[in-house]
């Protein structure tokens, strides 16, 4: 598209080798050239390229270009000079037209970089003979000299000749430095925000972009002094810095290709890498002593060189992208290839021979270097995020599995737990049943096989039987450790019995805390242990008064007394070989005093 | 509740209907209730069915309702319900084998007034009910957990919760008729004290009542429990839309 409106803009020029030309040029008059102090006189031809005449050195010099006009025109004229400078002005017929920069201090601004229009007012111009005077002062390496000169009418010379030749000089540089601008930008902007946090050892940025922009921002700058008459720094400081640019671009290039191919990270092109930016360093020193020393041929043979070096690379690279072909290989390849086959001419064209007008092709194929650059930057940035989007998705797969396996995983181990937890109801409803309904039950049954117990003792184990059982749906809803709730449950179940027996009950009872440690099977055994001392003193004591003292003591120490004012025991030689039992199975210790008329088992638990 | 005087005699004892499936425990208990000269079997039927029919076709209120739960052809609790809805001044007792507190405060909530052990002597049963009829009314200590339990989360509702669904529920909770009434600080006391273990007597003593005041608070308690679960029934169903708000 940029080329297109190039080409239109140009247009104009094409179309004047149709037509016969209705203004002249001057190829030659004389000229007087002085440099380092000495002063020559000669004919001149032109193009002038001074710094083949004068091998480089720095000078001034005036060109007399007489013309004969045949009649004297009526309408204003205009001069057009392609290319002259560094500084220069135009007399004519003795009438100063116009100054372009300092005559007298070199290395200041630079008039050669566009074409030159100077309006000539009619009466100016005579009917035969004219006298055309350019003053020109040159500096070293800056491509100074004086291109033929066109005089004609204005309109024509104007319309036909300058404007399309400022358009694609003058015009084109800025429109060229803004795409690699917009280029640069882009890839910088990747290089900043695609950040590859992943990496062992912290970020990573992709520096394929980074190249990108570096050489899309050196060949900007480059193509900028194409716009640049006056530049910012003195001639010597801005052409080192114009040769950077120069430099650095062909080494981020190269650099680019590098990365592309992913050579940077073998150890046998590392080295390319490494050299790089030495040679773009290099080319700036030389540059300054070409400049400084006026032998801007050392500049041309080194600039030689390294279009040597980079043209070997990049024949290295076409034969790799022959063996090992992608898309991005191919396009970096071949336009490479036009850029280094555009760059040479431009060396020879620009820098060996003596054409002056001439300007530079690889401005525009280096535009073609910059499409590429941006196309596969592009397309880069478009696999990756693929890439990352299929990563997500492959991702959200693996995560949506886990979560599946999780969720199964969990299902088996709640299944498990309940199983579990209905096969120890299921222990404890047994061993319940064992320990208490079915213990008096079978110990009934003995009582009537055998015949010895009475119908009284035989109701008394029944009764055993039906209150242990009441004892074991009640110690289903007990909560763990809530003894004053096994007590109330305890007591109120064996009312009857109490009532029945005629024993006077003390209930000192604390209100307590739950007790740490005693969990279900725990509670359950207590109860257990409390209904046989409660057993023992309906049966045995003959007591009138039973009295439960259950409190904390000693801060987590749970104390349960139960005592009677029965006759008594010999605690050490009848052994409550159960109430013992019962203890030990449910964690706590036991203290059995009995003497007659006081009976106290004491349970302790905890602490 | 019953309009004649409590604990005196009425002429021909205080009418008794059983409701029992089991032949024998059946014969049991009437042989109980005949027994008495305070109790008069009304009659007795041996299912769900059965005795909601004669409960339909009496003309004459029964004063107890002796009720086994578990019965073949329904649950005693409907039986309950029915006798309660029919005659408010019946005094429904539970028969229960176990006196387990699911079954106990299910029955406590549709409207009985206090439960009878299965295994208790023919004369025990006949003492419970002119017990009851004198204003006596056993609870368990598992029972009054329970109750203190159930009160402590209506209380703990309606307390205001931190999340909007807490908030939405302590607000249903608050609406909740008969919730914030569930309670007096006096009846709390002697819950407390029966979950602890202590008996009547020992409660009257410690908090300076008569034993009779003890049973009234309880027997206050059975009827404010039937009354709180009649309620939360009518509100939940009213908040499904179950029931039509009056015009």
């Amino acid at each position: 598209m940029l080329l297109g409106a190039l080409a239109l803009v140009a247009a104009p020029a094409l179309a004047d080798t149709v037509d016969e030309a209705p203004w002249l040029t001057l190829r030659s008059g004389t000229v007087t050239a002085t440099v380092d102090g000495t002063t020559r006189s000669g004919p001149a031809s032109l193009s002038y390229h001074w710094d083949r005449v004068h091998a480089g050195q720095p000078g001034s010099a005036r060109f007399d270009l007489p013309f004969v006009l045949a009649k004297a025109p009526d309408e204003p004229w205009g001069i057009y000079i392609p290319r002259a400078g560094s500084a220069l002005d135009v007399r004519l017929n003795g009438s100063l037209l116009q100054v372009f920069g300092d005559l007298s201090q070199g290395g200041g601004a630079d008039y050669a970089k566009a074409p030159i229009y100077v309006p000539v007012p009619a009466h100016l111009l005579n009917m035969g003979s004219n006298d055309l005077v350019i003053h020109l002062r040159a500096d070293s390496g800056r491509r100074a000299g004086l291109s033929p000169v066109t005089i004609g009418p204005a309109s024509q010379v104007r319309s036909r000749l300058y404007e399309p030749s400022f358009a694609w000089r003058f015009t084109g540089s800025v429109l060229l430095t803004a795409f690699s601008v917009v280029v640069g930008m882009i890839a910088f902007a990747l290089w900043l925000t695609q950040v590859d946090a992943g990496v062992a050892g912290g970020r990573r940025r992709e520096d394929l972009y980074l190249w990108a922009a570096l050489a899309e921002f050196c060949w900007a700058l480059r193509v900028a002094d194409g716009a640049v008459r006056q530049p910012p720094l003195p001639w010597v400081e801005w052409g080192v810095l114009m040769t950077g640019c120069y430099s650095g671009w062909a080494c981020a290039v190269v650099m680019f290709c590098q990365h592309l191919a992913g050579w940077h990270k073998l150890p046998s092109t590392r080295w390319v890498g490494r050299i790089a930016l030495p040679i773009a360093a290099t080319s700036m020193v030389v540059c300054y002593f070409a400049l400084a020393r006026s032998r801007p041929e050392w500049l041309t043979g080194w600039l030689g060189l390294e279009l040597a070096a980079v043209i070997a690379y990049l024949c290295f690279f076409v034969a790799a992208t022959v063996r090992r072909p992608n898309l991005a290989r191919v396009l970096v390849a071949s336009v490479a290839m036009l850029t280094a086959a555009t760059a040479v001419r431009d060396w020879t064209v620009i820098r060996v021979s003596d054409a002056y007008g001439e300007t530079t092709w690889v401005r525009y194929t280096a535009t073609l270097f910059g499409l590429a650059l941006l196309g596969i930057v592009v397309s880069r940035f478009r696999d990756a995020s693929a890439r990352a989007r299929d990563l997500l998705q492959t991702l959200a797969a693996r995560v949506a599995d886990r979560e599946q396996e999780l969720a199964l995983a969990y299902g088996r181990l709640e299944q498990n737990a309940r199983e579990q937890g209905r096969t120890q109801e299921r222990e404890r409803i047994l061993r319940d049943m064992h320990d208490g309904v079915g213990l008096h039950i079978s110990a009934a049954i003995r009582q009537l096989q055998s015949g010895q117990g009475s119908n009284a003792e035989v109701l008394r184990t029944l009764r055993d039987s039906l209150d242990q059982l009441k004892l074991s749906i009640d110690s289903i809803h007990l909560p763990a450790g809530d003894v004053g709730a096994l007590l109330a449950g305890m007591r109120y179940r064996m009312s009857p019995r109490f009532v029945a027996s005629g024993i006077a009950l003390e209930w000192a009872v604390d209100d307590m805390q739950p007790v740490p440690g005693l969990d279900g099977p725990a509670m359950r055994q207590f109860q257990f242990l409390l209904f046989e001392a409660i057993s023992n003193v309906l049966q045995h004591a003959q007591a009138s008064v039973l009295r439960f003292e259950a409190a904390m003591v000693e801060g987590s120490v749970l104390r349960v007394s139960v005592i009677d004012n029965g006759v008594g025991f010999d605690a050490g030689r009848v052994a409550p070989r159960a109430l013992n039992e019962r203890a030990r199975a449910a964690g706590a210790r036991l203290a059995v005093e009995s003497r007659p008329g006081r009976t106290v088992v004491r349970i302790e638990f905890g602490g | 509740m019953s309009t004649k005087e409590f604990g005196s005699r009425w002429p021909d004892g205080w009418g008794v209907f059983v409701v029992e499936d089991d032949p024998r425990a059946r014969g049991f208990f009437e042989a109980g209730v005949c027994g008495s000269p305070q109790l008069r079997l009304m009659g007795s039927a041996s299912g769900m069915r059965e005795a909601i029919a004669w409960l339909r076709g009496t003309r004459e209120a029964p004063d107890v309702l002796l009720v086994d739960l578990g019965l073949p052809d329904g649950s005693g609790l409907d039986v309950i319900r029915a006798a309660v809805a029919r005659f408010p001044g019946c005094d429904p007792l539970v028969v229960s084998v176990f006196g387990d507190e699911e079954n106990v405060l299910s029955s406590i909530e549709a409207g009985a007034v206090g439960y009878i052990h299965k295994d208790a002597a023919p004369e025990d049963i006949a003492q419970t009910i002119v017990d009851m009829k004198g204003g006596a009314s056993p609870i368990s200590p598992m029972i009054a957990r329970r109750v203190l339990e159930k009160y402590r989360s209506l209380h703990a509702a309606g307390a205001p919760g931190p999340s909007p669904e807490e908030a939405a529920a302590n607000a249903r909770m608050r609406a909740s008729p008969g919730t914030r009434a569930l309670l007096s600080t006096r009846e709390h006391e002697v819950l407390t004290l029966i979950a602890r273990g202590f008996s009547y007597a020992e409660i009257a003593r410690l908090k300076n009542l008569s034993v009779h005041t003890v049973q009234t608070h309880i027997k206050n308690l059975y009827g404010k429990l039937a009354v709180h679960s009649k309620n939360e029934a009518v509100f939940e169903a009213t908040r499904l839309g179950l029931l039509s708000h009056p015009h």
